[in-house]
C-alpha cells in the first residue's frame, strides 16, 4: 500500500476544552454514589523491622470500615522489572523479608472509612513498634556491602554494566590531551500537577477495576493481577484524565492497594467504590525520583580534536527498590559517551541499592545523567584544545553506520551533525561577543538592585541523542484496532488504543494519524482509549515512543481495515500488533549489543546572565534544534520543547531535594522549588527540523525527552563562558555558584 | 490546614479594641490577618478570641508634616508602597513584600508587632530610626525602633498594648534611602534585607545609617558601616569597603535554611548593604 500522506497541522488538543473548563474528570474528581474513602499509612522508616502492629484503636473509631495490611495481600510483592517490593510491609506476609521497611514511603496499611477525615484519624491511631536497623544512604558506602539491604540479592549492587571496546592503552597513547571530570547530579521530583489519586471497585462484570492515572494500562493490570493472585482478565484498568506523568507514573502508586481493598471489601459483602487521593506531601514522599548520580570520567583526544579513548565510572543511587533502575542504568551507560564515535572505551556503570527514595523513570531515563558527563567533557576538551566546541563536535559525531561503543552500527537516519549546525546557526555561534540579549537588566529576582558591574554574560552549547522506544531487548510492541463504519462511504472511524494521554497530546496526534492513515477528515475519527476492557496493549507512554509506535500500529491497522472494507466487511475492522526491529541486551563482558532501533537528535545553545556577587543565574535565551522527523502537530512539539526546557531549567538551577538519613525533608513546593513564570528563560526558540526517520511513521521520530538532555551542560558551558569557572555539580543554586566563584576570587 | 476554633469580635475604634482586649484575656488582635492566620493554621497560635481591628479608622492614616511622616498602624503595605511622603527605603521595602494580595491586606502595625525575623519593615524602621507609638489601658508610649524589636517574634509591646503609629523623618535635603533584599524564592520574605539612609554633602558622607535583617533573629543596626563611611568621599570603592564592615555587627546568630545557608547569607549581607548604600547615595545626589 502506498501510505497516504499526513500534513503538519497544529490541531488544538482534543482534550483541551474539557481541561480548561474543568469538565475533564481526573481520578480525584470522580465521585460515585456510596463512596468510601481511603488513606495509606507509610512506614516512615528508612530501615526498620516491624515488631508489632496494633490496629485496635484505629478500628474502634467511628466511621472506620476496614484496615488492610500485609497479611491481606495474596501475593505480597510487586515491581516493574522485578518483584522486589512488598505491596505492604508488615507481619503475616505471604512473602519472606516483608516485615522490613527499606524506605520511608513503604506502605504498611490501607485504611477504609466513611469519610476522608475518619480514615486520616484512624491512620494516626495505628500503633507500630519498629526495631531500628542501620541505614545506608551513600552509594559508595553501600557498594562495600557491609550492610546488605536485600538479603536475597546478596549485594547492594543491584546491577552493573560494562563496556570494553578497543585498546585502551593505545587510545591513551594516541591522546595529546586528556580531560578528567567528576560530576554530581541531583534527584528530581516529577512535580506533576495532579498528585496520585484513584478509584477501586468491582465492575458490573465482576472485575477488580481501578481508575487511576498511569502510563501503561497493561503493565498496571499485570502488576495488580500478580499481587492479587488473579488472572489478568479479572483486573480492569481505566485511565481517566491524567495530570502529567513524566515517568513518575510508570511504577505503581495506589493501583495495588485500591485493587486489594476493593477485592477484600467485596469478600466482606461491601460492594462500594473506594477512593484515595494523595496530598502533595504524600505524592513527593510516595513516588520515585530521577536518580541522583555520580560520574567520574576521563576523555582523551588528539590535538586535531579526534577522541581517542573514554573511561568512566557511573553510579546511580537506585534507592530502596529496583523500580526501573536497571533500564535507566542501561541508558545512562550508553549515553555517557554522548553521540560520538569512541574508538576505545572502558565503561563501568552501577545501580546501587540504598535506603533512599527509589530512583526511577523520569523524562530522559538515564540519558540526562550520561549527557551531563559527556557534554561537559566535550566542552572542556574544546577549551583545552583551543577548538571551537561546535567544530569539535562535528569532527566526532555519529553518522549513519557509525559503530557505537557497544560495537553495533547506528541505525540509518542519523542527523546529529545537521542538528548541531542548525542550532549553532540560529544562535549566531561564532560571533561570540554578539550576545543577542545585550546589556539585559538582571530581572529574575525582582528585588535585586541590578549592579551592572556584577553581571556577566555567557553562551554555551551542547547536544544529545536519545533512543526512541524500548531498548536492550525489552519486548517492544504496540497494538491498535481500527473499525470503519458506514455503508457505501466510510462515515466514522473508531480507533481503539491504549496510549495514555498524560498531557503530552497523544490523543490528538493519534487522531490525526488515524485520519491520515484511513484517508478521512479528522472530525470523522473517534477514540476509545486506555481501558483494558476495550483497548489493546500500547506499551507505555515513555521513551519518546508513543507517536512512533502508535503511528506504525495505526498505519498497520488502517491498512487491514481498508482491506476488510474493500471486501465488503461492515464495520470493517483491522487489528495490528506492531513490532519494530529487534534489539538486544548488553553482553556481560564487552557490552556488545544492538541497543536501539531508532533515535532522536537535539542540540541546545544557551545565553545567560550571572550575577557573580549573588550567584543568581538568569537564562536569557535557549535555542533548541530538535529533529522530529515529521512534525505532525508543530504546536504540540513546541509545547514539548518549551516544557522540557523549563523542566531541565529547574533541574539545572533550582530543584534541590533535601534527603537526610533516608528521609525527604522538603516534600512541599514551598521548599522544593520548581521554576515559576519569573524564573524561566526569557526566550525559548524551538527549531523544529524534519529529517525523516526511515522507519518512523510518515518519517516521524520521538522527540519529547530530547530537549531535556543538553540543557544542563549547555548552561554549565555558558556559565563557564561568563566566568571562566567550570561547575561540576547541579543544581546551580546561588549559594553553590557563589561558593565556587569565590574560590576563584570572583565576586567577593 | 485549618485553624483551631476561635471566637470573633470586631472593634470599631481604638478605645473599643482596648476594652475588648481587657475583657478577653485570651484574645489576640487581628489587622490584616496575614501572619496571624497562617500561624493559627500551623497551630503556632491558638487565641480563644480574635478581635478584628482591620476596620478601625483611628489606625488608618498617613500624613506628612514638617519633615516628619506619621503612618497609622492599620495602613496597608500597598498604601505605604504608593506613598511619596515616606522615605524611599520604606516605600521600596513595602512594595517588595510578598505578592499583591499580601500587600493589599497586610498592615504596617501587624508586620512589626509580629516581628518575624524575615520581615522587611523592621529592618527599614531601625535604619530610619523610626518611633513607634503605642496605646494601652495605661496610656501611650513612644518606643525607638531599635528598642522595639527584642528577639525572634518578640517586641517591647506589653500585653494589652497596641501599635498606633509609626513616625520618622522624611528623606531630607541631600539625603537618600534605599532597601535591597535577597528574597526567599517562594514566599519573597527576606533572607537578607539591607536598609540604608545616607546624607551626602559636597561629595562626602555626613550621615549614614544602616540596618540588616532576614539573617539575624531581629533587625540589626549596623553602626560599623556608618562609622566606616562618615567623612569619606561618596565613591563606589568607599561604599564597597564600608559595606564589608557589616560583618562586625551580625553577631553569632546568623540563620540558614535550605534556600540559603548561614554562610551564604553572611556573604550576601555585605553585597546587599553595598547595593542599598549605592542606591541611597544615588538618591541623595
Ligand atoms: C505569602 C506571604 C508572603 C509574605 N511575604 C512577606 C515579605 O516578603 N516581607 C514581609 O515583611 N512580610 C511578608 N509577609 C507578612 C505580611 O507582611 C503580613 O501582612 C504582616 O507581617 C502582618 O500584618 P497583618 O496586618 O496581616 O497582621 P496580622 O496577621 O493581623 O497580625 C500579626 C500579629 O500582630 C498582632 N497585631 C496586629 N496588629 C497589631 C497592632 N496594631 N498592635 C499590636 N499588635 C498587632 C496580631 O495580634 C498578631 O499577633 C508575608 C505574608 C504572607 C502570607
Amino acid at each position: 500500500m502506498i501510505p497516504s500522506p499526513i500534513s503538519s497541522h497544529s490541531l488544538p488538543r482534543v482534550d483541551a476544552l474539557g481541561k480548561v473548563t474543568g469538565q475533564a474528570c481526573y481520578p480525584g474528581d470522580i465521585t460515585p454514589n456510596n463512596l468510601l474513602h481511603g488513606k495509606v499509612l507509610f512506614s516512615g522508616q528508612p530501615h526498620a523491622r516491624m515488631i508489632s502492629m496494633d490496629l485496635s484503636a484505629a478500628l474502634a473509631l467511628p466511621g472506620v470500615v476496614a484496615i488492610f495490611t500485609a497479611k491481606d495481600v495474596p501475593n505480597n510483592e510487586y515491581g516493574l522489572i522485578m518483584p522486589d517490593q512488598p505491596v505492604m510491609v508488615g507481619l503475616g506476609s505471604s512473602k519472606p523479608h516483608s516485615d522490613v521497611s527499606l524506605w520511608e514511603g513503604d506502605h504498611v496499611a490501607v485504611i477504609v472509612a466513611e469519610t476522608e477525615l475518619a480514615a486520616a484519624q484512624a491512620r494516626d491511631k495505628i500503633e507500630i513498634e519498629w526495631e531500628q536497623l542501620p541505614i545506608v544512604t551513600d552509594v559508595r558506602e553501600a557498594m562495600k556491602d557491609e550492610i546488605i539491604l536485600h538479603p536475597w540479592h546478596g549485594s547492594n549492587i543491584l546491577h552493573k554494566y560494562q563496556i570494553r571496546k578497543g585498546d585502551m592503552a593505545a587510545g591513551w597513547a594516541a591522546a595529546d590531551v586528556v580531560v578528567e571530570g567528576s560530576y554530581t547530579l541531583p534527584y528530581q521530583e516529577h512535580a506533576y500537577l495532579q498528585p496520585e489519586a484513584g478509584l477501586g471497585y468491582i465492575d458490573e462484570e465482576g472485575r477488580v477495576t481501578i481508575e487511576i492515572g498511569g502510563q501503561w494500562t497493561y503493565e498496571d493490570q499485570e502488576q495488580v493481577a500478580h499481587a492479587l493472585g488473579l488472572p489478568a482478565d479479572q483486573i480492569r484498568i481505566i485511565y481517566p484524565a491524567i495530570g502529567g506523568a513524566f515517568g513518575g507514573r510508570e511504577d505503581m502508586s495506589l493501583q495495588i492497594v485500591l485493587g486489594l481493598a476493593a477485592l477484600r471489601l467485596q469478600e466482606r459483602g461491601i460492594k462500594r467504590p473506594l477512593r484515595i487521593i494523595w496530598s502533595r506531601e504524600e505524592s513527593i514522599v510516595g513516588h520515585h525520583k530521577r536518580h541522583r548520580a555520580v560520574v567520574h570520567t576521563k576523555w582523551g583526544a588528539t590535538k586535531e580534536g579526534m577522541i581517542t579513548a573514554v573511561s568512566s565510572e557511573l553510579i546511580l543511587d537506585s534507592g530502596s527498590y529496583a523500580y526501573t533502575s536497571t533500564k535507566v542504568l542501561g541508558n545512562a551507560h550508553l549515553m555517557v559517551t554522548g553521540p560520538y564515535v569512541i574508538p576505545n572505551a572502558h565503561l563501568d556503570s552501577y545501580a546501587v541499592t540504598t535506603n533512599n527514595v527509589p530512583g526511577g523513570a523520569f523524562r530522559g531515563f538515564g540519558g540526562p545523567q550520561g549527557a551531563f558527563a559527556a557534554e561537559n567533557q566535550m566542552n572542556k576538551l574544546a577549551e583545552k584544545l583551543g577548538i571551537d566546541p561546535v567544530e569539535l563536535r562535528l569532527k566526532n559525531v555519529l553518522h549513519d553506520g557509525s559503530i557505537l561503543t557497544v560495537q553495533s552500527p547506528m541505525p540509518p537516519g542519523v542527523s546529529i551533525d545537521q542538528v548541531i549546525e542548525r542550532c549553532a546557526a540560529e544562535i549566531g555561534w561564532g560571533d561570540s561577543n554578539q550576545l543577542s540579549v545585550n546589556g539585559h537588566q538582571f530581572s529574575s529576582i525582582q528585588s535585586l538592585i541590578a549592579n551592572p558591574q556584577s553581571l556577566c554574560h555567557g553562551r554555551g552549547i551542547a547536544c544529545s541523542f536519545k533512543n526512541v522506544g524500548f531498548s536492550f531487548g525489552a519486548p517492544e510492541r504496540c497494538e491498535a484496532t481500527i473499525a470503519l463504519h458506514g455503508q457505501r462511504e466510510i462515515e466514522r472511524v473508531v480507533l481503539y488504543h491504549g496510549a495514555a494521554e498524560v498531557g503530552q497530546g497523544s490523543h490528538t496526534v493519534l487522531k490525526q494519524m488515524a485520519a491520515a492513515a484511513v484517508g478521512v477528515d479528522i472530525s470523522q475519527v473517534e477514540l476509545v482509549m486506555s481501558d483494558t476492557a476495550t483497548s489493546g496493549d500500547s506499551g507505555s507512554v515513555s521513551a519518546s515512543r508513543m507517536t512512533w509506535m502508535a503511528g506504525n500500529s495505526i498505519r498497520g491497522a488502517a491498512e487491514k481495515a481498508l482491506a476488510a472494507w474493500a471486501s465488503e466487511e461492515r464495520p470493517a475492522k483491522g487489528y495490528v500488533r506492531f513490532t519494530p526491529p529487534p534489539t538486544t541486551g548488553y553482553a556481560e563482558e564487552t557490552g556488545e549489543c544492538m541497543p536501539n532501533f531508532a533515535y532522536g537528535y537535539v542540540a541546545e545553545a544557551v545565553e545567560l546572565t550571572v550575577d557573580v556577587e549573588t550567584g543568581h543565574i538568569h537564562v536569557d535565551k535557549v535555542v533548541c534544534a530538535n529533529d522530529v522527523g515529521k512534525a505532525i502537530n508543530p504546536m504540540l512539539i513546541q509545547g514539548q520543547i518549551e516544557g522540557a526546557v523549563v523542566q531541565a531549567h529547574g533541574y539545572s538551577l533550582m530543584e534541590n531535594l533535601w534527603v537526610e538519613n533516608g528521609r525527604i525533608r522538603n516534600p512541599f513546593f514551598s521548599q522544593y522549588l520548581i521554576p515559576g513564570i519569573k524564573d524561566i528563560p526569557d526566550h525559548v526558540e524551538s527549531v523544529i527540523m524534519e529529517i525523516p526517520d526511515p522507519i518512523g511513521p510518515w518519517g516521524a521520530r520521538g522527540m519529547a525527552e530530547m530537549p531535556f538532555m543538553p540543557l544542563a551542560p549547555a548552561i554549565i558551558a555558558a556559565l563557564h563562558d561568563a566566568t571562566g569557572v567550570w561547575f561540576d555539580e547541579i543544581p546551580l543554586t546561588p549559594a553553590r555558584v557563589v561558593a565556587k566563584l569565590r574560590e576563584h576570587g570572583i565576586g567577593g | 490546614m485549618y485553624p483551631p476554633k476561635f471566637d470573633y469580635l470586631r472593634a470599631d475604634s481604638a478605645a473599643n479594641a482596648l476594652e475588648l482586649l481587657a475583657a478577653n484575656p485570651d484574645a489576640k488582635v487581628m489587622a490584616g490577618g496575614h501572619s496571624l492566620i497562617p500561624a493559627m493554621n500551623l497551630r503556632l497560635a491558638d487565641p480563644g478570641t480574635i478581635i478584628d481591628i482591620g476596620r478601625v479608622a483611628d489606625f488608618k492614616f498617613l500624613s506628612a508634616n514638617d519633615g516628619y511622616v506619621g503612618i497609622g498602624s492599620g495602613t496597608t503595605h500597598a498604601e505605604v508602597a504608593a506613598s511619596s511622603d515616606v522615605p524611599s527605603a520604606l516605600s521600596e521595602a513595602a512594595g517588595l513584600i510578598g505578592d499583591p494580595q499580601v500587600r493589599n491586606r497586610g498592615t504596617v502595625g501587624g508586620n512589626i508587632a509580629h516581628a518575624d525575623p524575615a520581615s522587611d519593615l523592621p529592618t527599614v524602621l531601625v535604619a530610619l530610626d523610626a518611633t513607634i507609638s503605642t496605646v494601652s489601658g495605661s496610656g501611650t508610649r513612644m518606643i525607638k525602633a531599635g528598642d522595639f524589636f527584642v528577639d525572634l517574634f518578640e517586641t517591647a509591646l506589653n500585653d494589652g498594648e497596641l501599635v498606633a503609629e509609626i513616625s520618622m523623618n522624611q528623606d531630607g535635603a541631600n539625603t537618600g534611602s534605599a532597601y535591597a533584599k535577597l528574597s526567599n524564592p517562594a514566599s519573597r520574605y527576606a533572607m537578607v534585607g539591607a536598609a540604608a539612609r545616607v546624607t551626602v554633602e559636597g561629595g562626602v558622607f555626613t550621615a549614614v545609617s544602616v540596618a540588616v535583617g532576614g539573617l539575624t533573629p531581629k533587625a540589626q543596626a549596623a553602626p560599623s558601616v556608618g562609622a566606616a563611611l562618615v567623612g569619606q568621599a561618596a565613591t563606589a570603592d568607599n561604599i564597597a569597603a564600608a559595606a564589608a564592615a557589616v560583618q562586625n555587627d551580625l553577631g553569632d546568630d546568623v540563620m540558614g535554611d535550605i534556600h540559603a545557608s548561614a554562610d551564604y547569607r553572611r556573604q550576601m549581607a555585605t553585597v546587599f548593604v553595598k547595593r542599598a548604600l549605592t542606591k541611597a547615595t544615588e538618591r541623595a545626589g
